[in-house]
């Protein structure tokens, strides 16, 4: 095979522009420590890496819903429990006043006591988080519970729950309707409210033999209500639990994500400098060739 | 004839033709890097014998023409070559800026677009009554709905340019054509008389070559050295002397298509049938790659509009409003929020009854699950997955297209290197030359001033 000036010089420039093109693409990958720059130069591996910071992000959003979760969770215990303390305080009242031998005055300023639990009751049965009614089912913008001249307390609030979406499209769904709590005959539950009112009502009677038979039908009534908060607070245990699992899987599920995207993604910065470097090495020699082989020729003999 | 005349004309002879030899090796130096040159040589002769009494003997040199170098199977196959790596370049090139232009790694591609969309969704169950939250929700479905209606039109305009690409691809091809055909009738003119017309060739083989590289062409050489071409579908470019212009002009959707004219002027639309060449390329582009990927952002498009306009028209927003679409449109051409949601966010349908307005979040809900349903490519990925995959469909396409366009480039350098093998100067070779014809020519100048001598003392002695 002939071989001419311009067959070796064909040769070394595609070489050249081989190494230089090898070299950017190293260069690329220090200067921006990524593998994949862009979709071509690992396809399959780009369409991990885009689904990967998809979940990221989904992850993200769960993880905020389950701390706002938690936080409504707390804040529900929080409430019902201060709910339960009063309670436990109207009945203790109702106990001591229904004996025999309480003086009319005595019933009287007992009265005013449980007046102010009943209105703290009612004000934490309205209670709101973030702006919003928790016990009002799903009218979460107006105060669930009214109370009329009477004593007579009403629900304008709805059926519903407070949902915290989970992954897989799961949810805990914590119950807000204010009904369940502090009502609820229906399902031969207590209410509250009614029963306050009652037992305002026989504290306010003047005849005693029948104020005393009103206090004493509320205290039965009283328990059965402090059990019925209780049972909602137990509810809440297994909602919370599942919620910090979620959160610590959430937590374990994102670093495993993270990994991942980072091993397509990022690049091995030292290997790919030592690959820089022998291409270093690779187009100066072709360039020390080039200049050694391209330069003569029989004419630079020729005198 | 053993005559000294007879001396002096050999010597003659033997000046002039190594003289032409070193025109030749000269014209081969100057041409050493002209592209398409093919080195040339001097065929050498010795003159006619001539019966003398020292039997038959001949005096001097002739030269008998100029031959080139070529190996015309390799003519043909550079031509094949070039199509194909034109074609693959083109596509490359053509791709390369698509998939810069559908980058998601800024995080502003339609995946990320449909993570946000959803994730608003997310914070509505948390908050459907929520202001913020509406807000958000209203300003991510807007983002998603322009990123798609963008990335769609970003393609239209790829397109687009593709069909100025065409119009000017288009162009050259004719300016070449039209080159072959006046080569054509050059070569057949020099040729009348015997000789070959060397450079003519050479420059017809170049002309040749950039033409494959533009379009798919046949060629087949007549005797009388004329070549004609044809393009796809076996219609005439050149046929001797004879050109047919190509037109090019809109089709049906606006975007540029190619016409073949008949002899009767009725023009035939060839778009179909180019495959090879830059045209090729640029059409396997525009009509092929560029429409899959916009089918594929209208598939995203198509399933926003039914599916989340279902799962949204089935809620309740604010005011009690029900049966609102979320978007509106027809595609991923003119995808937009419903303007009636954009004026208000209150109209977002959360709730799944009109009593659960405001707490209710079970639509909410219902939409935050399409995100995880496998709706589209045929039920086979979620709105995310399609986005997805786009992205790396794109990616192996270009990939595909590099490999091609490296390995045609490839064939196509080794193909040239062997014709540069067969044909190319050589330096070398052509010093050596020079050296053989310089001391050929010397040895010749010797040879006249001997005989010139010699003359000399034939004269003196009969003095």
């Amino acid at each position: 095979m002939r071989i001419t000036q311009n067959m070796m010089a064909r040769m070394f420039t595609g070489v050249l522009r081989r190494q230089t093109l090898a070299m950017i693409g190293q260069q690329e990958r220090i200067a921006t420590q990524k593998r994949i720059n862009r979709p071509s130069d690992d396809p399959a591996g780009a369409g991990r890496v885009l689904s990967g910071r998809g979940v990221l992000a989904g992850i993200e959003k769960y993880a905020s819903g389950i701390q706002q979760g938690k936080s409504r969770l707390e804040f529900n215990e929080e409430t019902l429990k201060l709910i339960g303390d009063l309670v436990r305080q109207a009945r203790r009242t109702a106990e001591e006043k229904s004996a025999g031998g309480v003086s009319a005055a005595e019933r009287a300023l007992a009265a005013t006591t449980v007046r102010e639990i009943a209105d703290q009751v009612l004000q934490l049965a309205n209670a709101r988080f973030n702006g919003e009614y928790v016990f009002g089912g799903d009218r979460r913008d107006v105060a669930p519970f009214v109370r009329d001249d009477e004593g007579n307390v009403t629900y304008r609030g709805e059926s519903g729950a407070f949902f915290i979406p989970l992954p897989g499209g799961a949810r805990v769904a914590v119950d807000a309707d204010g009904r369940n709590y502090f009502q609820n005959e229906a399902a031969g539950g207590v209410n509250l409210f009614d029963e306050l009112r009652d037992l305002i009502g026989g504290l306010e009677n003047p005849d005693l033999e029948e104020g005393t038979a009103q206090i004493q039908a509320t205290l039965d009534p009283l328990e059965r209500a402090e059990v019925q908060l209780r049972n909602k607070r137990a509810e809440a245990a297994p909602q919370a639990y599942r919620l910090q699992t979620t959160e610590e899987h959430l937590t374990r599920w994102r670093a495993a994500v993270e990994a991942a995207i980072g091993r397509d993604e990022d690049a091995d910065v030292a290997q790919a400098i030592v690959e820089l470097k022998n291409l270093e090495v690779a187009y100066e020699s072709t360039l020390a060739a080039a200049s050694r082989i391209l330069q003569p020729s029989l004419v630079d003999f020729l005198r | 004839m053993t005559h000294l005349f007879g001396v002096l004309s050999t010597g003659t002879s033997a000046l002039l033709t190594q003289q032409r030899a070193i025109n030749v090796t000269g014209n081969n130096i100057a041409n050493v890097n002209t592209p398409g040159y093919s080195r040339q040589r001097i065929v050498l002769e010795t003159a006619t014998p001539v019966g003398t009494a020292a039997g038959l003997m001949s005096f001097g040199v002739v030269s008998r023409g100029i031959e080139r170098f070529y190996d015309r199977f390799l003519g043909v196959q550079i031509q094949a070559e070039a199509s194909r790596s034109g074609r693959w370049e083109a596509e490359q090139a053509a791709l390369e800026r698509t998939e810069a232009q559908l980058d998601e790694n800024g995080g502003w591609g339609i995946a990320a677009a449909l993570s946000g969309f959803f994730g608003s969704w997310q914070d509505l169950v948390l908050r459907p009554g929520g202001e913020v939250e509406r807000t958000v929700a209203v300003a991510a479905a807007e983002r998603l709905a322009e990123t798609v209606r963008s990335r769609y039109a970003e393609l239209e305009r790829m397109r687009r340019d593709l069909d100025r690409d065409l119009e000017s691809a288009v162009e050259q091809v004719n300016r070449l054509a039209l080159q072959v055909s006046e080569l054509n009738g050059r070569i057949a003119r020099a040729e009348l008389g015997g000789d070959t017309a060397n450079d003519y060739r050479d420059r017809r083989e170049q002309v040749l070559k950039e033409l494959a590289g533009l379009i798919d062409i046949q060629t087949s050489e007549a005797a009388d050295g004329q070549v004609s071409v044809s393009t796809s579908g076996g219609r005439p470019l050149v046929e001797s002397g004879n050109t047919w212009t190509l037109r090019v002009a809109p089709g049906d959707d606006g975007h540029a298509r190619i016409f073949w004219p008949d002899l009767d002027g009725a023009l035939a639309d060839i778009t179909a049938s180019v495959g090879g060449g830059r045209l090729g390329g640029l059409l396997a582009v525009r009509d092929g790659r560029l429409v899959a990927y916009q089918e594929r952002i209208d598939e995203i498009a198509r399933g926003l509009l039914t599916e989340a306009n279902a799962v949204h028209a089935a809620g309740f927003g604010l005011e009690g409003t029900t049966g609102t679409d979320l978007f509106a449109g027809s595609g991923a051409a003119d995808l937009r929020l419903n303007p009636e949601v954009a004026e208000n966010p209150g109209r977002l349908a959360a709730s799944a009854t009109a009593a659960g307005v405001p707490g209710n979040a079970d639509n909410a809900l219902r939409m935050l699950s399409l995100r995880e349903t496998p709706i589209l490519r045929g039920g086979t990925a979620t709105f995310e997955e399609a986005a997805q995959g786009l992205v790396s469909l794109v990616g192996f396409d270009v990939q595909q297209a590099r490999a091609q366009a490296e390995h045609t480039s490839d064939m196509l350098g080794f193909l040239e290197n062997h014709r540069e093998s067969v044909s190319g100067v050589s330096l070398d070779e052509e010093m050596v030359n020079l050296i053989r014809y310089q001391a050929a020519y010397q040895a010749a100048a010797k040879l006249v001033s001997l005989a010139d001598e010699m003359l000399d003392s034939l004269m003196t002695m009969v003095r």
